[in-house]
């Protein structure tokens, strides 16, 4: 069965080009959240085999949503995809639990990637 | 300005804006998408609105308030026309209307630009430049300016890069306006070098 997968972006046309991409590559994206409080709920809800999380977003973002979904979830794995590169945030995603930190914006190839390592 | 200033803006520009545009053109579908940084300045807050286009004409606006070692404000602004030949690009919508997708492509957009810019200049100085999430705004290039300024300190000069990309033969005009808090600029230049400012 197809890995399942959770986007969360605050733009639509992000979202719209993950799925692209996510899909094609033989894997299924069950929920889309547009902020950070709708990926926990959706988390909690659907226990998606992998996310991908934006950091900057409106009402909560992407590091708290990092850090509610691993209580939830210890072993939830997330993938970061945000345009917000800067060391410092990196480290502060990578220790609240992501496992892989893309910088926007990114090739289609270097998110498959991601998948195949973190979802193995 | 002095001639290090100026260099200096223009060197960051380019380092900002070209990682952005490599990424832009694999967005497009790998089509040739080349970026020329033509002009940086620093004008006084009055003159910059009338150097992008003009108060009267109609601009879409991407902007967002830094936090962190750095505050102050950034934009994207780019020509309407500019942005309708991006969004034929980017979604294939020839419609030339302004519906969700197509106003959430040029959000995405203009974040990465400023993004990409503030983390260039994250890089070179080691400090952290948040930016918020953007707003947006597609108006008469004088109302944008308001709404880009909002909160900012006026008393400061602004900094403004004009670049320009060519896709499918088509030119694309866009500014990235970088206003930060006064002390934080000076913050900026100590850090690189550069001395007073």
């Amino acid at each position: 069965m197809a890995k399942t997968v959770m986007i969360t972006d605050d733009t639509a046309f992000m979202r719209m080009t993950l799925k692209n991409v996510i899909e094609k590559n033989g894997y299924s994206v069950v929920g889309e959240a547009g902020d950070g409080e709708e990926a926990v709920a959706l988390y909690r809800e659907l226990r998606p085999d992998m996310v991908t999380m934006d950091i900057t977003m409106p009402k909560m973002d992407g590091i708290t949503a990092i850090k509610e979904i691993m209580k939830i979830d210890p072993q939830a794995k997330i993938i970061v995809c945000s345009a917000m590169g800067q060391k410092p945030m990196v480290i502060e995603a990578l220790s609240a639990g992501a496992k892989d930190f893309l910088v926007k914006p990114f090739d289609a190839e270097r998110v498959v990637e991601s998948l195949r390592k973190i979802g193995s | 300005m002095n001639d290090a200033k100026l260099d200096f803006l223009k060197e960051l520009a380019n380092i900002g804006t070209g990682h952005a545009t490599t990424a832009l053109s694999q967005m497009l579908s790998g089509r040739l998408f080349q970026l020329v940084v033509p002009d940086a300045q620093m004008l006084p807050f009055a003159e910059a609105a009338e150097y992008v286009g003009g108060a009267e004409q109609v601009v879409v606006g991407i902007f967002v308030v830094v936090s962190g070692d750095v505050k102050g404000h950034m934009a994207f602004l780019l020509p309407l026309d500019s942005a309708l030949v991006l969004l034929r690009l980017l979604i294939g919508d020839n419609s030339g209307e302004m519906n969700e997708l197509a106003r959430s492509a040029l959000q995405e957009i203009g974040n990465i630009m400023i993004t990409s810019y503030l983390n260039a200049l994250s890089k070179m100085t080691n400090l952290l430049m948040a930016p918020s999430v953007p707003g947006v705004a597609i108006d008469m290039a004088g109302a944008v300016w308001q709404s880009v300024l909002a909160g900012a300190q006026v008393t400061n000069e602004v900094t403004v890069i004009r670049t320009e990309f060519f896709a499918d033969g088509e030119s694309i005009e866009g500014n990235i306006i970088f206003l930060p808090d006064d002390d934080d600029f000076k913050k900026i230049a100590r850090l690189l070098g550069l001395g007073e400012m």
